[in-house]
């Protein structure tokens, strides 16, 4: 018997909203199945902040009593989601994986929760992250590591460390994530889920915790590009409460998952991206540009502007912002924080007032450069970093001296595509020998997320990376 | 561009009103001395009427593949 038509937290979020919408599985039972494999893998994952069993199959129960009376509140009727412990939930305390925060109630939600709610979404929960979303591992000294599914002695990446994590593990069907310098990318690549890096201004961050307001920017992981375009295509949109949004229409999203690759230009950086590669990320990479190629995309190779000089940028505008954020609690409370958050945010108050406005002047020279390299190309190709998901273990360095150079090794391939505000869509592309998750990155143009998408979905067509699960050992 | 080794981030985190210990400004100092490093090609090359705000200029610009 297919397993899905017993444990339907195993769908994909497109396929368990059609079934509950078709009632071929009601709210409860979809909710119930979730929070099976919650209490499962929980204990070895550490996804969750807070698991809300009791009043997530209240609401489906509600879900389900709406259904049967013919109302149906949207797309996502009765689908049970959890999210990066971030996204204000007016009433619902949100920890932003910090201790400072760990009582804070807001008494507003967030607009991209909202729209979601709108759809139709349930509440199971919320998900760990990394303290105020300032780290790309997963570690957290508040509320402790969270752990890969694929093995739980490696890193799921971050800052949506328990996005990642809960996505692959099958126990929320999507999940928001936020990505400043690769925060969604990231947990995607090294959890082997798909994950969509929004353009700067295409989804509202109105109650969204705040990292750096230039780059900050809201996105979903799901299994599926088809998944990730359906949540965007509900988030995204002007909104007047935040008004760095653009007023742009959005596309059609899942319409653009039907295209085909035929006559689609990728590009392949010939530096930078494809230096210092672990070999299996090497070996990944080909084989990716192989199935692309045999797919009906033309690969060409693009000579990309100094990439390094972006990361040093947007390190500057990053650390500034962050550290503006937090001054008040690092006057009145630099103990509540852990030893690398606190370092990486002292960082930023010794950045000169000129030296991050000369990295923010340059974002509009820097784009045009980049854009004028790319000319002719839909889309570019590259990994998501440089290596598979390290262990725990190595990559736990606190505010050593070597911390920076450690963390900026993991977000190499993923900060210049913040600085230039681009959009990025990770996709599984691959497993190393050792069975971790490898991901590639599909760079686009700003505001045509429905490219990647287009080109996404029909390598998912074409190949079965995104389907598989992990198995508890 | 000159990056601030552990004085002058001594100096300018007092400034800021968020001071730090020798220690950590060694810290500071090393962990963000790449940065000043990696952006000095740029850095003082700007043109003197270039606005930040000729970012948006550049993302919304309609582009034809």
């Amino acid at each position: 018997m297919n397993k899905h038509a017993t444990e339907p937290a195993l769908m994909s979020l497109t396929a368990v909203a059609r079934a509950i919408a078709e009632k071929k599985f009601s709210s409860r039972e979809v909710t119930q199945s979730c929070l099976n494999r919650i209490a499962e893998w929980q204990p070895r994952l550490n996804a969750f902040m807070a698991i809300e069993a009791e009043s997530a199959l209240a609401a489906a129960d509600a879900a389900d009593a709406d259904l049967a009376k013919g109302k149906n509140r949207g797309p996502l009727h009765g689908v049970p989601l959890a999210h990066k412990d971030m996204y204000y939930d007016a009433g619902k305390v949100v920890t932003c994986g910090s201790k400072i925060r760990k009582d804070f109630v807001p008494n507003t939600t967030s607009t991209a929760l909202q729209r979601l709610k709108d759809a139709g979404t349930i509440r199971s929960g919320s998900l760990q992250m990394v303290e105020f979303a300032y780290g790309p591992t997963g570690h957290n000294p508040h509320y402790g590591a969270v752990h890969n599914p694929w093995n739980t002695d490696h890193i799921t990446g971050g800052s949506s460390s328990g996005s990642g994590s809960a996505v692959a593990a099958r126990l929320t069907f999507a999940a928001l994530g936020s990505d400043t310098g690769g925060s969604i990318r990231m947990p995607a690549h090294f959890c082997g889920v798909t994950g969509l890096k929004t353009t700067v201004g295409r989804v509202s961050r109105a109650g969204a915790m705040p990292l750096s307001q230039s780059l900050d920017t809201v996105g979903p992981l799901a299994q599926t590009v088809e998944d990730c375009a359906l949540l965007t295509g509900l988030m995204a949109g002007f909104d007047p409460e935040d008004l760095t949004t653009s007023t742009k229409p959005v596309p059609d999203y899942v319409a653009a998952t039907k295209g085909s690759m035929k006559g689609v230009k990728i590009g392949v950086p010939t530096a930078f991206y494809v230096d210092d590669l672990d070999a299996e990320v090497g070996r990944v990479l080909d084989e990716t540009l192989a199935t692309l190629k045999k797919e009906g995309a033309e690969i060409v190779k693009v000579e990309l502007p100094n990439q390094a000089q972006l990361t040093a940028a947007c390190q500057l505008v990053l650390a500034t912002e962050a550290a503006t954020f937090h001054k008040r609690w690092l006057i009145e409370r630099p103990g509540d924080y852990g030893a690398q958050v606190l370092m990486r945010l002292q960082n930023g108050l010794a950045i000169p007032a000129v030296s991050y406005l000369e990295a923010m002047r340059w974002r509009g020279p820097a784009l045009a450069a980049y854009l004028a390299a790319v000319t002719g190309t839909d889309a570019v190709l590259a990994p998501v970093a440089p290596m598979p998901a390290p262990s725990i273990a190595e990559s736990d360095v606190g505010n050593s001296t070597n911390a920076e150079a450690v963390i900026q090794r993991i977000t190499k391939f993923t900060r210049p595509i913040n600085y230039l505000g681009l959009p990025s869509l990770s996709i599984p592309t691959g497993f190393t020998k050792s069975g971790l998750p490898v991901g590639m990155q599909l760079v686009g143009r700003a505001f045509d997320e429905a490219t990647l998408i287009r080109i996404g979905a029909a390598f998912q067509r074409a190949t079965d990376y995104h389907a598989k699960v992990p198995t508890l050992t | 561009m000159t990056k601030p080794g552990p004085k002058e981030v001594s100096a300018i985190t007092a400034t800021a009103g968020v001071p730090v210990d020798a220690e950590a400004a060694a810290r500071i100092a090393n962990s963000i001395g790449p940065a000043f490093d990696g952006f000095a090609a740029v850095a003082g090359t700007l043109p003197f009427d270039l606005e930040p705000a000729s970012y948006l200029l550049v993302q919304t610009a309609e582009v034809s593949t």
